[in-house]
């Protein structure tokens, strides 16, 4: 240390700030850029599925306000149920790219509201990367930081929810999470209630961006009360916690969406839980500087006895009162993975909530995954307050991450961390420089760096890429504890493996998550030409032409947002799945016979049906494939009359073909599905009506539908529009042929387009004197 | 002078009588000389302003529909025997007009041909068997030549409905109805299809020439003399199983039972196929809606956007019938209201106000979404009322709640003490740090 200070000077100084400048704007560079490939290829344009409502609603808020959003019923949601928008949504994303929008408007710069949305997340990745290296610096050291937001700027992990046109709240909050926990950590080192409000501020930005705020307020309790079971208590600890839990509670319970939710649900209570204990263990500690040695230990016996005693009562009461919400089902499905699956489909139907594969691990984080647990070793190993909490941090992502697939977002950063910490230390150890005169080139100043560190090495060094050319030319003949050879062999060895870090990261994002999913795709495997398919937009525009303003579109809840974003019509049914019991309405009636399903869907007044048939092109989300979910979520709430396992084989297979289940080859989707699709023959050689998505021919290929008609079927078949037809046309129940007690005769017409003239039999003859009917 | 003044208004009256829009008729017949045995039917058609084209079943020239656009609004088939329709008709033709909201009445007979019988059936009934006729050996006219095919039937076998078959003729007393023809068997499912006319309990429908072997198809009250037929779109068809029942010769015979006796000096047919055919030309029966409004109590408009949960609501409907050519304020007592999101929330009778507007006041139910004031008025002999508004029920906005409400006085109070006390507790700390020195001086003197 006082070597270091002694060799700090303004230059040095100078260096390495620049140096941190340019490494954070890089990464912000190279992180923005590597989220455009989507936009490249195809447009500016709103992703996937959710993007779209938020989409929609930043638009709804910067056009009329944000108090009319505040307010704002969108009837076109949920029909008949509507959906108060402003009170079932997270404002923080719209409030800021309205803001974004404001701002920029305000300096005259006219750009579309949609290129800011468009545009938020990969910005803010930049943001993230900045507020990683800040923590990563609290933690361990400013290398560490740097390190950690290279990292974090192109991690696929992370990148997933973040690429351009990808427009939802993860995009902007994990920066919020990493800033809050930098604030934290920097709180609880400090003391200060000044960085305990920031982070309370900070937590308030996170509350009103992402549900996932709940990670925040569980996981900085779980790190106090860790602190305090170690017996690390200080007035540190006190100070910043008791700031920020009381501020970050009143700020979160402004965010209308969450409301009451932190002082009567489960998942909020550990919070509070905490804060009682961190207050009786303070006013203890206090007591025990003023009772002597036995009158306290008779008082910390009996009063710590009693208030646990207590504390259990109250909260079993509460709960049992129902003042206390017990546990949301998504939190169950964090402690059980297979509670969701059986008892709320709706959960367990949404890819994102499926456990996670090993391979996605690799896959999302490489190289990062095999360097993190070293990281964690290190933080082990050298353990003071703020590395509990980053301890605490990675060991329960993991677990989360590992539960569900879309919890690896929160894993992401604390890996790019360790790992950062773990490459630091490495270069630390093979980048050590000998000459101390060469130091004072290079050395940024590290005057943070803990005390342990310094006895492992004399001094900590950076590792920076400028600097690795520097080390290779360093001379081989100086004395050090590990040969020169094989520092540089190591060296070489991680420079080519975080290379290929940098390539794997670029080929996932370019391949794997740079897809709009609303524009598809594919290469042709004869020509390599590459062959759009935009039959959503298509599909979509259709609908927002040709039908009437308050049409109502029925389809399964994955196609509501953009129903509503695209074609602005009203949905029955969207993303936001918060009622069940409506979408298993739905999926009851897509799920039933033609008849049966035309009853609910009169009673919901619907006018369309949408539904999305990959077996043209073999696009394998279709419809077909997810309707296993719309039966058992249907099941779930109409048990009498749908059963999941009428629409299996006696073997217990899902198929399509002729040895399908009778009640599959005949429900409203099947039907819909397929309809006039028997008649179609994809190649020369193949049957006709191949389904290329399942491989198979399908087993009802001639029926005609009674109670919709086809209203419009996109290029490649991929989205289908039935019209509902209207009670009135089915004017006059007509007899058939079949139900007549008469029997037809067959009559066969003898007029032609020359011999027009009709045919009256035995036409009578008026005669004078007698009756003409006789 | 004044006579012939009075018989022009009555004139013009008369000619009033039918809409000028749904006067177009084509008259379709076997053969020219049922326009003249018809006479008195047609006769009474055309004093009520209907313009009657007659064209013979066959004739390679019919037309329905030029460019898109019905040549007539009513079609009257008087031809039992064709076989095939003439021209551009078809029995899908007619569907068609029908389902276009074209109103057919058709007369068959004993022997009525096959088109009849296929556009009956789309229809929602069926023609009896060939040669079958409706016999009754208990009601027949005196007039009758032995196959007791010649009946009578009693004015309360017709449908309880004035708006169809005329205030006066369903009585006990009425003159009988004079029937020959076949009878009408109607599909047990359709719930569109009206009896306009049964017969009597002891008649049923079978071949006069045969010795009944199988049983008849239609036995006693449930053989239909005539049937109606109102679409959903509120298309009238009748079917009549007798051309005979509009004959000049039913209207103005003499009537008797040959069993009782009974004697009448005309058989009741006349009144009753004149209501029938203004019934099935939509001149008595018909309803609509002339006006719907709703506001908040005390409003004039309805809200721009929504109306908000528990807003007291108003909801006024005008309904006009038609009488007499012109849309006339309609009077009933029975209308309902219902307040609809999948189930309806509020079910009331709407309220007569001025004569013709209903009214009713309700408040919105305490929940919100989108729901729709629905006005499903359906009574026999009149046109299917359906009337929906739909409307959006929204929740309370972040103004519009309760600001100071009376379980929060606590943490009022302890806000407010709260500012105090810190106020309070500074105002100390910072005055009297001397004080607490002297304290502690005090102290050591003690």
């Amino acid at each position: 240390m006082n070597r270091g200070s002694k060799i700090l000077n303004t230059k040095v100084a100078g260096y390495s700030s620049l140096i941190t400048f340019a490494v954070l704007l890089i990464a912000w560079i190279a992180g923005f850029s590597s989220r455009l490939f989507a936009v490249i290829r195809f447009e500016s344009i709103i992703h996937e599925f959710d993007p779209w409502f938020n989409y929609r609603a930043t638009a709804y808020m910067v056009q009329h306000g944000w108090y009319k959003f505040l307010n704002w019923f969108d009837e076109r949601a949920w029909y008949p149920l509507g959906r108060i928008v402003g009170g079932t949504v997270y404002p923080g994303l719209m409030i800021t790219s309205g803001g974004i929008h404001y701002l920029l408007h305000i300096l005259n710069i006219p750009v579309h509201i949609r290129d800011i949305c468009v545009f938020l997340a990969p910005v803010f990745s930049g943001l993230t990367s900045i507020s990683t290296y800040l923590l990563t610096k609290e933690l361990w050291s400013p290398g560490a930081g740097l390190f950690a937001a290279s990292f974090i700027a192109i991690v696929p992990g992370y990148i997933s929810r973040s690429v351009a046109g990808s427009y939802d709240n993860e995009g902007i909050a994990i920066f919020a999470l990493q800033f809050t926990y930098f604030l934290w950590v920097r709180s609880v080192k400090t003391g200060s209630v000044f960085w305990s409000a920031g982070a309370a501020i900070s937590y308030f930005y996170m509350v009103s961006a992402w549900g996932g705020y709940v990670f925040i307020i569980n996981l900085i309790p779980l790190h106090v009360f860790m602190l305090l079971i170690m017996g690390r208590y200080s007035p540190r600890l006190l100070t910043s916690y008791s700031t920020f839990y009381i501020l970050g509670l009143l700020f979160s319970m402004q965010i209308p969406f969450v409301g009451f939710q932190p002082i009567r649900t489960s998942e909020h209570m550990a919070a509070m839980g905490v804060f009682v204990l961190l207050m009786a263990v303070a006013a203890l500690r206090h007591l025990q500087t003023v009772l002597s040695r036995n009158e306290f230990k008779k008082l910390f016996i009996v009063g710590g006895l009693l208030s646990a005693v207590l504390v259990f009562v109250a909260v079993v009461v509460l709960t049992m009162m129902g003042v206390v919400a017990p546990w949301s089902g998504r939190f169950y499905s964090l402690w059980d993975t297979g509670y969701a699956k059986i008892h709320i489909p709706i959960i367990a139907s949404v890819s994102e909530h499926q456990p996670t594969t090993w391979f996605s691990f690799f896959f999302d984080l490489h190289i990062l995954v095999c360097a993190f647990p070293v990281g964690l070793w290190y933080c082990v190993k050298r353990v003071n307050d703020e590395r509990v909490f980053v301890i605490l941090y990675a060991i329960s992502a993991v677990y989360f991450a590992g539960v569900m697939v879309r919890l690896m977002l929160t894993l992401t950063p604390v890996v790019c961390m360790l790992a950062g910490v773990a490459f630091s230390g490495l270069l630390d150890v093979f980048l050590q420089e000998d000459s101390s005169k060469r130091l004072a080139n290079t050395v940024n100043s590290v005057q943070e760096i803990d005390e342990q560190e310094e006895s492992l090495e004399k001094k900590s060094l950076y590792d920076k890429a400028g600097k690795l050319r520097h080390r290779t030319k360093h001379d081989p003949t100086h004395e050090t504890g590990i040969s020169s050879n094989l520092k540089s062999i190591v060296i070489l060895a991680v420079l080519m493996i975080l290379m290929m870090f940098a390539v794997h990261c670029t080929w996932v994002t370019s391949n794997a998550y740079s897809s709009p999913s609303i524009v598809l795709a594919f290469h042709n495997s004869q020509d390599g030409s590459r062959n759009i398919l935009d039959d959503f937009r298509e599909a979509y525009y259709w609908l927002s032409q040709n039908t009437a303003d308050d049409a109502r579109i029925m389809s399964w809840w994955d196609y509501g947002y953009q129903i509503a974003g695209m074609a602005n019509r009203t949905t029955l049914v969207d993303n936001n799945t918060w009622n069940n019991s409506h979408i298993a309405l739905v999926g009851k009636a897509m799920s039933s016979t033609e008849e049966k399903s035309y009853e609910i869907m009169t009673s919901l007044d619907v006018d369309y049906v949408l539904v999305i048939f990959g077996g043209v092109i073999g696009y394998s989300g279709d419809d077909i494939n997810k309707f296993l979910w719309m039966v058992r979520i249907a099941e779930g709430e109409h048990p009498k009359d749908i059963k999941e396992s009428d629409f299996f084989t006696d073997r217990g297979e899902f198929r399509v073909d002729a040895e399908g289940a009778p009640a599959l080859l005949n429900c409203l989707m099947y039907k819909l599905s397929y309809y006039r699709f028997g008649e179609l023959k994809l190649d020369y050689r193949g049957p006709s009506g191949y389904d290329r998505t399942r491989n198979a021919v399908i087993g009802n290929k001639d029926f005609e539908l009674k109670y919709l008609e086809e209203a419009y079927t996109t290029e490649h078949w991929l989205v289908r529009i039935y019209r509902v037809k209207k009670p009135f046309e089915f004017n006059r129940p007509s007899l058939k042929a079949k139900d007549r007690l008469i029997p037809p005769t067959n009559f066969i017409s003898r007029k032609n387009l020359k011999r027009r003239k009709g045919l009256i039999r035995n036409r009578p003859m008026v005669v004078k004197g007698k009756r003409t009917l006789k | 002078m004044w006579k012939f003044l009075l018989v022009a208004i009555l004139a013009i009256n008369h000619c009033n009588a039918v809409l000028e829009s749904d006067a177009n008729t084509l008259v379709l017949l076997d053969n020219l000389a049922i326009r003249e045995t018809h006479s008195i039917f047609f006769k009474s058609l055309q004093d009520r302003g209907f313009k009657l084209t007659y064209k013979l079943a066959d004739d390679s020239g019919l037309l329905l529909s030029r460019y898109g656009e019905y040549l007539y609004k009513n079609l009257i088939i008087f031809a039992p025997s064709v076989e095939e329709f003439g021209g551009d008709i078809s029995v899908e033709r007619l569907a068609q007009f029908v389902d276009d909201g074209g109103n057919v009445l058709v007369a068959g007979s004993e022997k009525s041909g096959d088109a009849l019988r296929e556009f009956a059936s789309e229809c929602g009934f069926e023609l009896d068997e060939e040669k079958a006729a409706v016999i009754d050996h208990l009601h027949y006219d005196v007039s009758d030549t032995g196959d007791h095919t010649t009946i009578l039937t009693s004015a309360l076998n017709l449908i309880d409905a004035a708006s169809v078959v005329g205030n006066e003729n369903r009585k006990a007393d009425a003159a009988p109805l004079l029937y020959r023809g076949t009878g009408l068997i109607a599909d047990k499912e359709n719930p569109l299809v009206l009896k306009l006319l049964t017969a009597e309990s002891s008649a049923y429908s079978y071949n006069p020439e045969q010795s009944v072997s199988d049983y008849p198809h239609a036995v006693g009250r449930n053989t239909l003399l005539i049937a109606a037929l109102q679409a959903r779109n509120n298309a009238r068809v009748v079917f009549s199983g007798s051309l005979q029942f509009f004959a000049d010769e039913s209207f103005t015979m003499a009537v008797q039972y040959a069993q009782n006796g009974a004697f009448f000096k005309q058989a009741g047919n006349r009144p009753v196929a004149e209501s029938i055919s203004k019934w099935v030309f939509g001149e008595s029966g018909r309803l609509r809606v002339a006006s719907v409004r709703h506001h908040k109590v005390g409003e004039k408009n309805p809200p721009e956007q929504a109306y908000t949960i528990t807003d007291p609501v108003v909801y006024t409907i005008a309904i006009e019938e038609l009488v007499q050519g012109k849309w006339q304020p309609f009077k009933a007592n029975d209308i309902q209201l219902e307040f609809v999101r999948i189930d309806p929330f509020v079910r009331t009778f709407l309220k007569q106000t001025k004569s013709g507007s209903y009214e009713a006041r309700f408040k919105i139910p305490d929940v919100y979404g989108v729901y729709q004031f629905k006005v499903d008025y359906n009574r026999v002999g009149y046109t299917h009322l359906y009337n929906t508004t739909q409307v959006s029920v929204r929740p309370l906005e972040h103004t519009q709640y309760e600001r100071f409400i009376p379980s929060a006085f606590p943490y009022y109070t302890s806000a407010f003490s709260m500012m105090i006390g810190v106020f309070v507790f500074s105002f100390v700390f910072l005055h009297f740090k001397e004080e607490t020195r002297t304290g502690k001086d005090d102290k050591k003197t003690q």
